[in-house]
């Protein structure tokens, strides 16, 4: 799990641009919208794309991601159960 | 006083104004189902669409298909009309969101962008002025009609032909579907059950005159652009920017008065909700609603133009349209809204529209109004600030040095980080700098669109394995989503506006400029010039100009 969780956050990192971050800056369990690592509608849209790309993951939409996408760890959990490739 | 003098609609309903009000009062709707550009069939998707046979007629040889339809559509206006199309006083304004993007990978693609394809059509219909294309994302119709209006006021024109079109393509659908804004049905605007909207294409045109004989007819009264400074896609959910284009266009009016209001309603689960609080807010309740998107679905650049031109038709009939689609009210701001037709006796309305970038717009239109006893004056205006970059520059590099402090500058695509910088290194000679204000408008000009971004999304949709649709690129391919990043940097909740050039022609941007002033509520403007076609070829030139 630890190794998804690094994985995921560099993932994070490159698809939403996150520049001056690395993963160490990336607390697992903060929440990634809102007040935490502050992500908006269209990160959450590009979540969606990498769940697809990367894991074979298909969400129809953000309200379908909403608690899927509230932490790195959360993601990590749905990825580990649910990942096709 | 600037009045309407012709108009034509060209939908899949009808090459005609009439055609198309006559299909609408019956009931019709030219949303259909079409397969996929991906070949997916979860990509399917619903739109209004020119049938093969429509097209195959419409086509206009040495034309694109985008330039024919604009081409049908100004002529038809035109055709009983008396004006000197090659007088230097006649205006051609252009409405799009994307122009010729279904031709992006042509290599010809330089010669069909939006102000060169412009220039073309403006030639073979014999009209000797530079065009001003407006693209302002889905508000660009309005802003267009706006746009017009204050040039014709200014009195540097007679007529403004102002038309609007845009065409459905791969690059648009697979946008709006990474957005996950498509419904998988016909929409339906303002229900309880809506999943999003349609798209639809079309081409509408307003022309629109100066006239001192007579005060009968159409008269666009007043207009007004103005920015959320909330977010670059999503619209605020109190809709303060809506709402305050409509109090600003409707400040002196009776709201007794007025007839109807035709809403952008897009049937996206934020943009209805938005707009229902925009109306609330603005004490118009009570007054007959409708939208016409279930009939014709989202035609983004011409949607503005189109639905003037039908509620002022509609207007007149003393019948206001039925929201196709609509059954069970689905948003919380209290408004008049009915899936049948709602008789209507009154000679005005106001046009609501709302898109990407944060903007908003608004404009009132009244029948044989009384001259209003405010005229028009002139504007002048003092350049207090300057900046100027160009390639060759790293503006990461520039953003480090000199910026920092807003990581939200590595999301954005070129056009934005140059537009951001020199916004920037503008505003830190002002002193002290302006911040959270309504009285700061965001004007900008360029020649290639958004044209680099463009080239990057089109990677993401190469139908193949690696098919994954780019939303956060999709949103940056309307270069206006610029002023929406400064004015959301800054707070400046007033007018934004992207216009393309086919030159830099400082002459029309002074013009255009000054005539923007015509706001009332505008003390200063971030203008200039911004231009990125490559890594190689870009410029920024701004100003902070202040109203004298």
């Amino acid at each position: 799990m630890e190794e998804l969780i690094l994985e995921l956050k560099k993932k994070i990192i490159q698809a939403l641009n996150l520049e001056e971050m690395s993963p160490d800056d990336i607390d697992t369990d903060d929440a990634l919208f809102g007040e935490g690592l502050g992500l908006d509608s269209i990160d959450a849209l590009e979540l969606i794309v990498l769940m697809e790309k990367d894991y074979g993951i298909k969400l129809a939409n953000p309200a379908e991601g909403k608690a899927i996408f509230k932490s790195v760890r959360t993601i990590a959990e749905y990825v580990s159960q649910n990942r096709k490739k | 006083m600037v009045y309407r003098i012709a108009d034509n609609v060209l939908t899949p309903l009808g090459a005609t104004t009439e055609e198309n009000y006559e299909a609408l009062k019956s009931g019709r709707s030219a949303l259909s189902s079409y397969a996929s550009y991906s070949g997916r069939k979860e990509d399917d998707y619903i739109a209004s669409r020119f049938s093969d046979e429509q097209k195959k007629k419409l086509m206009v040889k040495g034309l694109t298909w985008f330039e024919s339809l604009i081409y049908h559509s100004v002529k038809t206006a035109l055709s009983g009309c008396d004006i000197d199309l090659a007088s230097s006083r006649t205006l051609f304004v252009v409405s799009t969101t994307k122009t010729n993007i279904d031709q992006l990978s042509s290599p010809d693609y330089d010669k069909i962008q939006p102000a060169a394809s412009a220039k073309r059509i403006a030639e073979l219909l014999g009209i000797c002025t530079q065009p001003i294309v407006v693209c302002n994302a889905c508000i660009s119709g309005v802003a267009a009609i706006i746009t017009a209006q204050r040039m014709l006021n200014a009195g540097s024109y007679d007529t403004a032909i102002v038309v609007g079109c845009d065409v459905i393509s791969h690059f648009v659908v697979s946008g709006f579907q990474s957005l996950k804004a498509m419904s998988p049905e016909p929409c339906r605007p303002f229900d309880i059950e809506r999943l999003g909207l349609n798209l639809g294409e079309a081409a509408a045109t307003l022309i629109l005159g100066c006239q001192t004989k007579t005060d009968t007819g159409w008269q666009i009264v007043n207009g007004a652009l103005r920015n959320d400074a909330y977010h670059i896609s999503s619209p605020s959910p109190k809709g303060e920017g809506c709402a305050s284009a409509i109090q600003y266009v409707t400040k002196g009016v009776d709201l007794q008065t007025l007839s109807a209001v035709n809403v952008h309603g897009t049937a996206t689960m934020y943009n209805d909700q938005m707009e229902s609080k925009a109306i609330a807010a603005s004490g118009l309740s009570e007054i007959p609603m409708n939208t016409l998107k279930g009939y014709f679905g989202h035609t983004l650049g011409a949607s503005g133009i189109l639905e003037t031109i039908i509620t002022m038709h509609s207007v007149a009939h003393g019948e206001l349209l039925g929201t196709k689609g609509f059954s069970e009210i689905g948003v919380s701001g209290r408004v008049n809204i009915s899936a049948q037709p709602m008789p209507i006796s009154k000679q005005s309305f106001v046009k609501v529209i709302s898109g990407f970038g944060g903007c908003n717009a608004a404009v009132y239109c009244a029948l044989n109004a009384p001259s209003p006893s405010q005229q028009y004056t002139a504007n002048t205006y003092s350049v207090e600030h300057h900046v100027r970059i160009t390639s060759p520059s790293d503006l990461t590099e520039i953003y480090k040095q000199q910026i920092g402090n807003y990581p939200k500058f590595y999301k954005m695509d070129k056009l934005c980080q140059l537009g951001f910088i020199a916004s920037e290194l503008l505003l830190k000679q002002e002193n002290p700098r302006k911040e959270q204000c309504a009285d700061r408008a965001v004007v900008l000009f360029n020649h290639s669109s958004s044209v680099w971004v463009d080239r990057e999304y089109e990677r993401t949709i190469e139908v193949g394995e690696d098919y994954f649709p780019s939303p956060s690129l999709f949103v940056y391919t309307l270069p206006n989503i610029v002023c929406g990043e400064i004015a959301l940097r800054n707070g400046y909740h007033s007018e934004t506006s992207f216009y393309i050039l086919n030159t830099k022609d400082e002459e029309l941007m002074h013009n255009v400029l000054a005539s923007t002033f015509n706001d009332q509520s505008l003390q200063s403007i971030i203008a200039g010039w911004l231009d990125y076609k490559d890594e190689g070829n870009f410029e920024a030139d701004f100003k902070l100009i202040t109203k004298k």
